[in-house]
């Protein structure tokens, strides 16, 4: 049994579709709540209106917003899963069905040569749609992603020192809202993601799937990390610069924060942010058949973050990188 | 076509007052407008970011619609739209573009072509504003929450024509839509060269510096926070 290119064709077109219409119900939410207490009343009158745009776009079943982002997919492979024709005809079907739903569901093109501007009318092109992929030691499926997300404002990298501590973090993070919610370029609220640690391209990688594919109200497992995460927030909180840069009481709509190891001596940080268009969609097709739709892309896993491997133990890291339990007629062809 | 006749103006929720123009505007329709007014809009406007501008005022390609007499409204954007048949277009979803970088497009493209209003996000510089539209008339609207995509999709009821496709790509192409009741659109610069968003900058300002208290700056610098390439950063 293997999952078919058939299948994932429409699978991978209808996430896209999705993505691009509905605001997922935890979004949805974290904005209604931002409505509902504001107490300015332009801001307020702002938040209504981003609320009314979200049952609207799905009554018309019409794209949320005019600026259709730049699709990409984030793709999740299950150790056990098998492919009709590997890998490659994923990635294949992956841009057939952005090319398809650029055209049915009515996305702006919004790729174009970086160089010469010449739009292929698709949004397929080079490095386009970007996919990225992960892995589960066990699973007899894959999990597809469809993410939309706006490009021009809201995301900075910095390369700070353990000098820095989580106060130079932490201001990092305020800055990156003075530079973008000013008039509301990065159009708040936001989801904040802050990637820490790594190297410079992992930890920006981290802040976008951390804004990205990760509920409102979801906190990090480390407690260290989950508290740092409340701490961000009540400060973005506290810069009450929200939806259009207005004065606020709801400057973004959550903080979440992913970590990596980083250089003993640095501490890269980086800061995405997610607007209130909140274009993401997951399909999980397993090899019998089945295919299930959700909101939640479940995207960072304990295996992903290493939890409960004792990292201080070569041994017991090592095994968490290739795990005894793992048959050998799992690998992928 | 008379546009005072369908004018009309209430007072909305939260106190704003909301004001329904139809295009072509007059002078007086804009001179009407203050900063943090709503509008709603009715009839035809078209659409011009990088493309356009650099296209029809960079290169001084003539655009192919009376601009002036009837079509005096433009709207940073392109939307989310496609060509369903050959030559026939169809709109599902809108939103402005930060107009910021489009300010040095402003003085020629309201010296020659008589515009009236430029639909954007977030504004434009106040130098804009009094160097340029103040001169010759023209108010900033901007889209409000700057997420309204299907909302101000459901405004447009047809795509009049797509012009300099080839030339620009569907995304920057100039595209003609024939809105209804288009809004809400915030009076970010109104006519006499103010700015709802300088205005309002230092109630924003004062909880934003609050927030940096305590927070050191960074050990090493960067050029933009030391402008001097030749500074040091550490």
């Amino acid at each position: 049994m293997a999952v078919t290119i058939a299948q994932l064709e429409v699978v991978a077109f209808e996430v896209n579709r999705r993505a691009a219409i509905a605001v997922p119900i935890d979004a949805e939410q974290a904005f209604r709540r931002a409505a509902d207490r504001e107490t300015n009343p332009l801001a307020k009158y702002v938040l209504d209106a981003i609320v009314e745009n979200a049952e609207l776009a799905v009554l018309d079943q019409r794209p949320m917003c005019g600026d259709t982002g730049l699709p990409r997919y984030y793709v999740k492979a299950g150790n056990d899963v098998h492919l009709e024709g590997g890998f490659a005809a994923l990635e294949r079907a992956l841009r057939a069905a952005v090319a398809r739903a650029t055209q049915e569901v009515k996305l702006r093109s919004n790729r174009v040569h970086p160089i010469t501007r010449r739009n292929p009318g698709n949004n397929v092109g080079v490095f386009a749609p970007s996919i990225d992929y992960r892995f589960e030691p066990e699973g007899d499926w894959i999990e597809i992603t469809a993410v939309h997300k706006g490009g021009l404002f809201g995301s900075d990298y910095r390369m700070l020192f353990p000098g820095d501590g989580t106060d130079g973090i932490k201001r990092f993070v305020v800055d990156t809202i003075a530079s973008f919610h000013r008039r509301g370029l990065a159009c708040p609220p936001a989801i904040v993601g802050v990637g820490i640690g790594g190297t410079k391209d992992q930890c920006f990688t981290l802040s976008k799937e951390a804004a990205c594919l990760r509920l409102v109200g979801d906190r990090h497992p480390d407690p260290v990390v989950a508290q740092l995460e409340e701490e961000i927030y009540d400060l973005c909180t506290k810069t009450n610069m929200g939806v259009m840069g207005l004065k606020s009481d709801t400057p973004v709509a959550d903080v979440h924060c992913e970590i990596a190891y980083a250089h003993t001596g640095g501490t890269p940080v980086a800061v995405s942010e997610l607007c209130t268009a909140v274009r993401r969609s997951t399909a999980r097709l397993y090899n019998d058949g089945r295919v299930e739709f959700r909101e939640d892309p479940r995207w960072f896993s304990p295996y992903m973050r290493r939890e409960g491997i004792d990292l201080t133990s070569a041994e017991a890291g090592a095994a968490a990188w290739a795990p005894a339990a793992m048959p050998e007629e799992a690998t992928v062809n | 076509m008379s546009t005072t006749a369908d004018e009309s103006q209430d007072v909305g929720a939260a106190g704003v007052r909301e004001l329904h123009l139809n295009i072509p505007l007059t002078e007086a329709d804009i001179r009407q407008l203050r900063i943090g007014d709503v509008v709603y809009l009715s009839g035809p406007i078209f659409t011009a970011r990088d493309g356009v501008y650099g296209y029809m005022l960079g290169q001084g390609h003539e655009p192919p619609i009376d601009i002036r007499n009837e079509c005096n409204v433009t709207i940073q954007s392109a939307p989310a739209g496609v060509e369903v048949r050959p030559g026939e277009f169809e709109v599902a979803s809108l939103q402005a573009t930060a107009g910021f970088r489009y300010g040095q497009w402003m003085e020629p493209l309201c010296s020659r072509y008589g515009i009236r209003a430029v639909i954007g996000k977030g504004g434009m510089s106040e130098d804009v504003y009094r160097d340029v539209f103040k001169k010759y008339g023209v108010v900033c609207l901007s889209t409000m929450g700057y997420g309204l995509g299907a909302i101000y999709g459901r405004a447009v009821k047809r795509v009049r024509a797509v012009y300099w496709k080839e030339q620009l790509g569907i995304s920057e192409a100039l595209w003609v839509l024939e809105v209804e009741r288009l809004g809400p659109l915030m009076v970010e610069g109104d006519a006499d060269g103010n700015s709802f968003f300088s205005a309002h900058a230092h109630e924003v300002d004062e909880p934003l510096m609050a927030a940096y208290e305590g927070l050191p700056a960074p050990l090493l610098s960067r050029l933009g926070e030391v402008r001097d390439p030749t500074k040091e950063l550490i």
